[in-house]
């Protein structure tokens, strides 16, 4: 066996691709266990001094990390009935803001009334927003609603910033979906 | 009727510290709450509250929660909501909150549980 022969993708291009402003990127079945290594984490990678926006970055990773192990469509069983669902979380620094990307794979039928959401939540002012989760948990404690709706309501409000989402066919039936918001640093650095 | 005392830990689930004193009526929960099943674990706590408040004409709440996730965020509305309705009867709840001044998400969070209830529940810097 030539050296090399194993490597069917350069990992030297993939390393490169990620090394420029990506602290963490990781592809694979997510489920508590993993939030829980990665979250801890994130006070590790960011830098210094700014709890902040720290803070936010957990909370934001908390809740959309949890989507993607409960709502991805691909799904790996790992016995004892449990099921961890795939996908893929980065977060990102840039000059004077972090990152934090999810994507997952969502079946087409189903991802129409979370696009919706997402649309509404990025039309309101945080005021709004905040008597919009109010109104969502307000149900979800009447056991009207899934708690889940709450979760891209908070995200939009801890990350104050718009969810930018993007939806990319992978066949008839699935597409990939993906979650991108922007946390500012504290200029402070409190 | 029994305390309730849980001791809060850091795993892959973070559970917060509860110290329910049935001899004073003080009721604490501090820490940080990210649960496996909230419901097996808020519904306990609720039923307590249920329970003291029968024959009770004041109970103080104090709440040093520093991060709760959307799942316990239901539950704590909950809580204050068995509150607003001990008041409703005639009792007297005190609660307070306390949160680090910086966080200004937590003190959104804390007014909006003040919207949502009508309750009257005091806003305290950690010292």
């Amino acid at each position: 066996m030539k050296t090399g022969e194993i490597h069917d993708f350069s990992l030297y291009e993939y390393h490169n691709l990620l090394q420029q402003n990506i602290l963490v990127s990781y592809k694979g079945p997510i489920d508590e266990r993993i939030m829980s290594v990665i979250g801890e984490n994130i006070e590790v990678v960011t830098s210094s001094g700014d709890a902040k926006a720290k803070s936010k970055i957990f909370k934001v990773f908390m809740e959309l990390a949890q989507n993607v192990w409960l709502y991805s469509a691909e799904t790996c069983n790992v016995g004892n009935g449990r099921v961890m669902g795939m996908g893929t979380l980065v977060i990102g620094e840039f000059g004077n803001y972090y990152t934090f990307v999810t994507g997952n794979v969502v079946k087409n039928s189903d991802i129409e009334p979370v696009i919706e959401k997402c649309e509404k939540i990025n039309s309101l002012d945080r005021d709004s927003l905040r008597e919009y989760r109010r109104e969502q948990r307000r149900l979800a404690n009447e056991g009207k609603k899934n708690s889940g709706n709450i979760g891209l309501i908070q995200v939009a409000l801890t990350a104050e910033s718009p969810l930018d989402i993007e939806l990319t066919p992978v066949n008839d039936e699935e597409s990939f979906f993906s979650i991108a918001v922007k946390i500012e640093k504290d200029e402070q650095g409190n | 009727m029994e305390d309730i005392h849980i001791e809060g830990s850091k795993g892959v689930y973070i559970v917060p510290t509860v110290h329910f004193d049935a001899k004073t009526g003080i009721c604490e929960i501090s820490g940080e709450s990210f649960l496996e099943e909230t419901a097996r674990f808020y519904n306990p706590l609720i039923e307590w509250i249920k329970s003291y408040v029968k024959d009770a004409s004041h109970i103080q709440f104090i709440f040093k929660l520093t991060y709760f996730n959307t799942s316990t965020s239901k539950w704590i509305l909950s809580i204050l909501n068995e509150l607003k309705m001990f008041e409703k009867n005639g009792g007297k709840a005190e609660i307070k909150w306390y949160y680090h001044e910086e966080d200004l998400d937590m003190r959104d969070d804390i007014q909006d549980y003040v919207v949502d209830t009508g309750l009257s529940i005091q806003l305290l810097p950690f010292e």
